[in-house]
């Protein structure tokens, strides 16, 4: 064994040796492979006036198929390309004319009647019939597979028929007030009526896809990308870019940094830019920061036991929470104004009823004397009240003679979710009550079982309510503990499902729109949906790109998203499309000039190295 | 290393000046790796950090509900590395996130070589099926991609500290089982094994010993440098969002702040103080780990 | 040199050194042809059986992942006792655990991995859409950082102990204790948003604009690729350049050497022509490890620079958890470890120029 130490071998260093001139040779090669993908790609494939509007989303597609598809960007391409009956004003989102003309019910309010226009033609030039949106809806009605995704829409739905192209009739089981607010996309019938299972088909193979919205798909990439052209021939007149991409990015900062960089023209937040995003970008010039008023509410869920409708109870809610008081005491030392400046940074507006103010027509508040303000002190006099009295240790006792402790369940890729945990264990934790947060990437199974006590919740309002109102009825919970029921978090209160029924049969909008916010004031004094914050939507996008776009509302409003093709359908591009090309070729220059530099670099120190090695040798 | 191999059965006496004298020669080696010195100062300074943080920030500087500034403040001299997305101090967060990762670095390494150690000595001094089945495992283990594993484990546990530990544990501990092993075979080669056999000593003397002793040396080393592991490991699963999200880690501050926007928005201070952190840390810890590696083998001494 | 002490060369955390070990140290003595044969013949029976073990755990480990698939799959949405049980029905849930574990097999067998819960589209299909891209990522960071590695090891190894080693060894060893996300967003921070007056050079992720084709494709999809490959390259150049520095230190001062010097043989030629080759051994080892784990490591790089691979896939399944993807995706990752290993140690014999003499 030879004896070597740390500082110095009794040997010479080697010389010049061949070897050393191929390893130098092919650390040139990998140096110049290196610059050479440094100059970035040009971009002549595009044509100079061809106008692109790239959206980046940090959502996956889960289908292409209108009757698989759930998420919210995959809605959104669909809302793109197929034409829905109906549709909503951007200003203020009452229903206006879609793939139907008018509408028209019966006296007995049971039967429906649209009428389909005939100036709308699917993109392989078909026309566009009644019977194509008949077929639709009983593929949905008799398919189970076809039924997975919108299949709510045709439950009470008796019978639908096409008697001419141009009508369609729909038969009801029961009056529904919400038979202009069918988000449904009709499907061509000759395209779609070869398909055997629709549980596995995803609509993805054949480019471009037929279709009759003001877009039609023309590509997909899973991951990477979705890429639409305008449709010309469309009834309400053609889109105005000759592109719309939809891009995919893994998280939302990597597409906020696409932005930045001119990479991509949008930035759907998903559900919003977080504060330190939105400050950052309002500081670049070439980007308009959009805030508008969310149609989300963010709020505390309350489990009060969960059960089924065969009157079986599952699930391990805390008892205490039954209390009306505790639920109110909890609410009470939830600082929501804290929640707004802290955690969402003024990005948000304070909870107050169930619908957010951006729906003025259903939007209600509570009355001084209702409301839950908050108060901690009054929330520890209130659980005073209720049994539950502090220990030696400063902690709330339960009946059972344990301190309470709470689990709460968050969504682990919610920040918010996260963070407004953060404060709860702090408040609560001065009331007296520990509060477990239990963080997880899919909440379905906890959630569905009832295995939680409290839990962040939130849903997204349509302009028609009927929906986030009717996932609190008792006609909502399973059948049995082994069934899925529309349920939200298992509330069954009789008093609140016969306001829903009478708002569900009210065809007068004004009478249903004072039924609706009863329903909400006794939801708010139930203390089982405690709403928190209504989130704004806040989005940006590239002013040298995009010159304007229409927001809905449309005076301040949100564009990612919409109850409508408005934003996409009427964005412009900006006239200065070359500025984006002088940036390229600037990068151009520069990654060359980066690469040279490299090479330069590693040519200088290899010189260096072999004269040191030179000089050794001497 | 077959120096002291003369003596088999010695008083005890005598046995602990040896190791007093072993130790002393220890030092006096690992004195000469300058870098060895420099991962040690490293250590000591930031166990120093982690150790007295209660007294220096305090277990205040979590709370979110009390926090001192506002938020993504930029470096000041009141924030020296500026507030996170609550408002609280980002010097203190990092300084009190030190105990975490420490802590997680330090117990799921010693999971891991215990484990490893266990594995190692048993398979190498009960030869036979069990060996063959044990190595088969270790062997196993030693495909499964570790971060992948890690991850998966990480999943099917809730989120807590242990299910970390536990995860980067029970992912890692194969090379060490490998390596004891292979000691273990070396040692039991030896003469005075046999020797210390023919007098009557059972499978629970020679192990205890004869191996271990051999062996803790290498399982020393092993630790050292499955710390560093342990430490990356832990910032890569908290970054990936599988960490106690109300446990303040350097991973689960990097978690933090690409959350809040810090990549897009510029906000380095908020992404470069946690990063750093764990950098040095795990780097003090392998350069630790080479130098005893070095010092006790001593062939290898030619390498550093 | 025994084999025992081998384990020891492979430097780093991270480092396997029960791998090179085991190549070494389990290595035949094949003097004959019969005998490697016999020795493959046992290391691909090795290798199969550890592809079933591997198929068995990552059937039952991912059946303990908290979720039922078909709530998921409902999304939440009301559906009956009746619909539930014949999702169950239908993805073979409803069948005992055995039953269906060995469906699963025999599918396995045949190429099928089932469907994807959250895609319905056939795992096989998922994880062929997204192997092309995680290969062309690690592939070339991989070829890049063993090619740094090996070279700027065997400068080390030549000049060791010098400024120039100790410098070369501290910046590996100080870029391989970086966490590689850790270093990546800072990449982005950097050369994509822009600092300053460094502008923004690089694209910030994904793999390609989109609508190019022919050369302005492949440029396009190569300047995406920069920032991930030289992310990956960082961190993992250093173990490369360790193992072959180590290595050839060890061989330097074998008594072969010492005789051939004592020869009167000139020490470069010494080097090169005895001591590169044989040192380079346990760096075959290791670059063949390297190449299987990387695939499986690439996890974070493509997690931060939105990488369309198999790593982002497998991120996305386990969260759902899409038990059928989720699967096939560990599979690959292992089979890719599993395969270089089996590579690695059928080709050490045949360049060990020890083997035979």
């Amino acid at each position: 064994m030879s004896t070597h130490n740390e500082h110095g071998s009794g040997r010479r260093s080697p010389g010049r040796s061949p070897r050393t001139y191929r390893f130098l040779a092919a650390a040139l090669t990998l140096s110049a492979a290196v610059a050479t993908s440094l100059a970035p790609a040009p971009q002549q494939a595009v044509a100079k006036d061809k106008t692109v509007l790239t959206v980046a989303v940090a959502q996956s597609v889960d289908s292409l198929s209108p009757f698989l598809a759930s998420r919210l960007v995959s809605t959104s391409i669909h809302r793109l390309t197929y034409e829905y009956l109906t549709n909503y004003d951007p200003k203020d989102a009452h229903v206006i004319p879609g793939l139907a003309t008018k509408w028209e019910s019966s006296p007995d309010k049971l039967t429906w009647t649209y009428t389909i226009r005939s100036n709308s033609k699917w993109s392989d030039g078909k026309q566009v019939t009644a019977e194509d949106a008949a077929w639709t809806f009983n593929k949905m009605m008799s398919d189970e597979g076809a039924a997975t995704a919108n299949g709510s829409f045709v439950t009470n739905f008796e019978k639908v028929t096409a008697p001419s192209a141009t009508k369609l009739v729909i038969e009801l089981k029961k009056p529904q007030a919400t038979m202009t607010a069918l988000d449904v996309p009709i499907v061509p019938k000759h395209v779609w009526e070869s398909v055997k299972d629709f549980s596995k088909f995803n609509n993805d193979k054949s480019f471009p896809i037929v279709g009759d919205g003001p877009f039609v798909l023309t590509d997909y990439k899973p991951d990477s990308y979705v890429r639409l052209k305008p449709n010309k021939s469309f009834w309400r007149g053609a889109p105005k870019f000759d592109e719309l991409v939809f891009r995919y990015y893994k998280d939302q900062d990597a597409a906020v940094a696409a932005l930045r960089k001119g990479e991509v023209s949008f930035v759907a937040g998903s559900p919003s830019l977080t504060p330190a995003q939105a400050a950052s970008l309002k500081g670049d010039k070439n980007i308009h920061v959009n805030e508008g008023p969310g149609r989300r509410f963010y709020a505390i869920a309350t489990n009060p036991g969960a059960q089924a409708k065969d009157g079986s109870k599952f699930g391990d809610g805390d008892p205490s929470l039954l209390d009306e008081r505790v639920r109110h005491a909890l609410f009470m030392a939830v600082d929501r104004k804290a929640v707004i400046d802290k955690v969402f940074q003024g990005h948000a507006v304070e909870g107050k009823g169930y619908i957010p103010p951006r729906f003025s027509t259903y939007f209600w508040q509570p009355t001084a004397g209702q409301e839950l303000a908050y108060d901690p002190a009054a929330a520890g006099r209130l659980l005073d009240q209720a049994g539950y009295k502090k220990n030696a240790d400063g902690k709330r006792v339960g009946k059972n003679g344990k301190p309470l402790n709470y689990r709460v369940l968050c969504h682990a890729t919610d920040p918010n979710d996260k963070a407004v945990g953060k404060y709860l264990q702090e408040w609560w934790g001065k009331l007296g009550i520990g509060v477990t947060l239990n963080c997880l990437d899919n909440v379905t199974d906890p959630w569905l079982a009832g295995t939680y006590d409290l839990a962040f919740d939130g849903w997204s309002v349509n302009p028609d309510p009927d929906f986030v109102l009717s996932i609190h009825t008792c006609g909502a919970l399973p059948a049995t503990p082994k069934d899925t029921g529309a349920t939200d978090n298992f509330i069954c209160d009789k008093e609140y499902d016969d306001l829903y029924a009478r708002q569900l049969a009210e065809y007068d909008p004004a009478k249903r729109a004072d039924l609706v916010k009863q329903l909400e004031s006794r939801l708010y004094d139930l203390g089982y949906m405690n709403v928190m914050a209504y989130p704004n939507a806040v989005e940006a996008y590239r002013t040298d790109q995009i010159k304007s776009i229409t927001t809905m509302p449309s005076a301040a409003g949100n564009i990612y998203g919409q109850d409508g093709y408005w934003s996409w359908w009427s964005a412009v591009p900006a006239n200065s499309g070359d500025s984006s090309g002088e940036s390229t070729s600037t990068g151009v220059i520069i990654g060359i000039v980066a690469g040279v530099v490299v090479l330069v670099g590693l040519a200088v120190v290899f010189a260096m190295r072999r004269r040191v090695t030179a000089e050794d040798r001497e | 290393m077959t120096a002291e191999t003369a003596t088999t059965a010695a008083p005890r006496a005598l046995a602990r000046q040896r190791r007093r004298a072993a130790t002393a020669r220890f030092w006096r080696e690992y004195r000469t790796h300058r870098a060895g010195l420099f991962g040690l100062a490293a250590l000591v300074l930031f166990a120093l950090v982690a150790l007295t943080a209660p007294l220096t920030v305090g277990s205040d500087v979590q709370s979110v509900t009390d926090a001192p500034g506002k938020p993504l403040e930029s470096p000041s001299l009141h924030f020296p590395l500026g507030t996170d997305q609550f408002g609280r101090n980002l010097l203190g967060l990092v300084v009190w996130g030190s105990r975490v990762s420490l802590l997680v670095g330090l117990l799921a390494a010693v999971l891991s070589v215990a484990i490893g150690a266990l594995i190692g000595v048993t398979a190498g001094h009960f030869r036979g099926w069990y060996a063959t089945v044990i190595m088969r495992i270790t062997d196993w283990f030693l495909v499964m991609p570790t971060l992948v594993l890690a991850i998966a484990l990480a999943t099917v546990m809730s989120r807590s500290l242990g299910t970390i530990i536990l995860a980067i544990g029970v992912t890692t501990w194969p090379t060490t089982a490998r390596l004891v092993r292979a000691q273990t075979l070396a040692v039991e080669s030896r003469p005075y094994i046999e020797r210390a056999k023919a007098l009557g000593g059972g499978h629970w003397h020679i192990m205890s010993r004869h191996v271990v002793p051999n062996v803790m040396p290498l399982v020393l080393a092993q630790t050292t440098l499955i710390i560093s592991t342990a430490i990356l490991a832990e910032a890569t699963l908290a970054f990936l969002g599988l960490g106690d999200p109300t446990i303040v880690s350097w991973g689960g501050l990097l978690q933090d702040a690409r959350e809040a926007g810090a990549v897009s928005s510029g906000d380095w201070w908020y992404l470069v103080p946690p990063g750093i952190a764990i950098a040095i840390v795990a780097l003090a810890f392998t350069l630790c780990g080479r130098a005893v590696e070095s010092v006790l083998n001593p062939r290898l001494g030619v390498s550093r | 040199m025994t084999a025992e002490a081998t384990p020891a060369l492979v430097e780093g955390p991270a480092a396997d050194p029960g791998d090179t070990g085991s190549a070494a140290g389990r290595g035949p003595r094949a003097r004959t042809t019969t005998a490697y044969l016999r020795y493959v013949a046992g290391k691909l029976t090795g290798a199969a059986v550890s592809l079933l073990a591997v198929l068995v755990t990552s059937f039952f480990l991912f059946r303990l992942i908290p979720g039922d698939p078909v709530k998921f799959m409902t999304g939440g949405r009301p559906v009956s006792a009746q619909q539930i049980a014949a999702y169950r029905r239908e993805f073979g849930l409803d069948l005992p655990l055995w039953q269906q574990f060995t469906d699963y097999c025999g599918k396995a067998l045949t190429g099928d991995l089932g469907t994807s819960y959250q895609f319905r589209a056939p795992v096989l299909d998922k994880i062929t859409e997204a192997l092309p891209n995680t290969l062309l990522l690690t592939g070339t960071a991989f070829v890049l950082y063993t090619a740094l590695g090996v070279y700027l090891g065997t400068r080390s190894a030549w000049r060791h102990g010098r400024l120039g080693d100790r410098l070369n060894t501290g910046l590996a060893l100080t870029l391989y204790s970086i966490p590689s996300f850790w270093l990546g967003l800072l990449l982005i921070i950097v050369l994509s948003v822009g600092v300053g007056p460094v502008p923004g050079l690089f694209p910030t992720g994904g793999m390609e604009s989109g609508g190019k084709e022919g050369f302005a494709y492949v440029l396009d999809v190569a300047h995406h690729l920069v920032l991930p490959v030289v992310t990956l390259v960082a961190v993992e150049y250093g173990q490369t350049l360790l193992v072959t520095r180590s290595a050839l230190l060890d061989e330097m001062g074998s008594d072969y050497l010492t005789t051939a010097r004592a020869k009167g043989l000139r020490d470069d030629l010494v080097r090169r022509r005895h001591a590169v080759p044989n040192a380079l051994l346990p760096t075959v080892t290791l670059v063949f490890v390297n190449l299987g784990r990387t695939v499986a490591g690439v996890i974070l790089v493509e997690t931060v620079f939105s990488w369309p691979g198999l790593g982002g896939l497998f991120y996305q399944a386990l969260s759902v958890p899409d038990l059928p993807l989720v699967q096939g995706l560990f599979f690959v990752f292992a089979a890719a470890v599993i395969v270089m290993n089996t590579l690695a140690d059928l080709l050490y014999p045949l360049l060990d120029p020890r083997v035979g003499r």
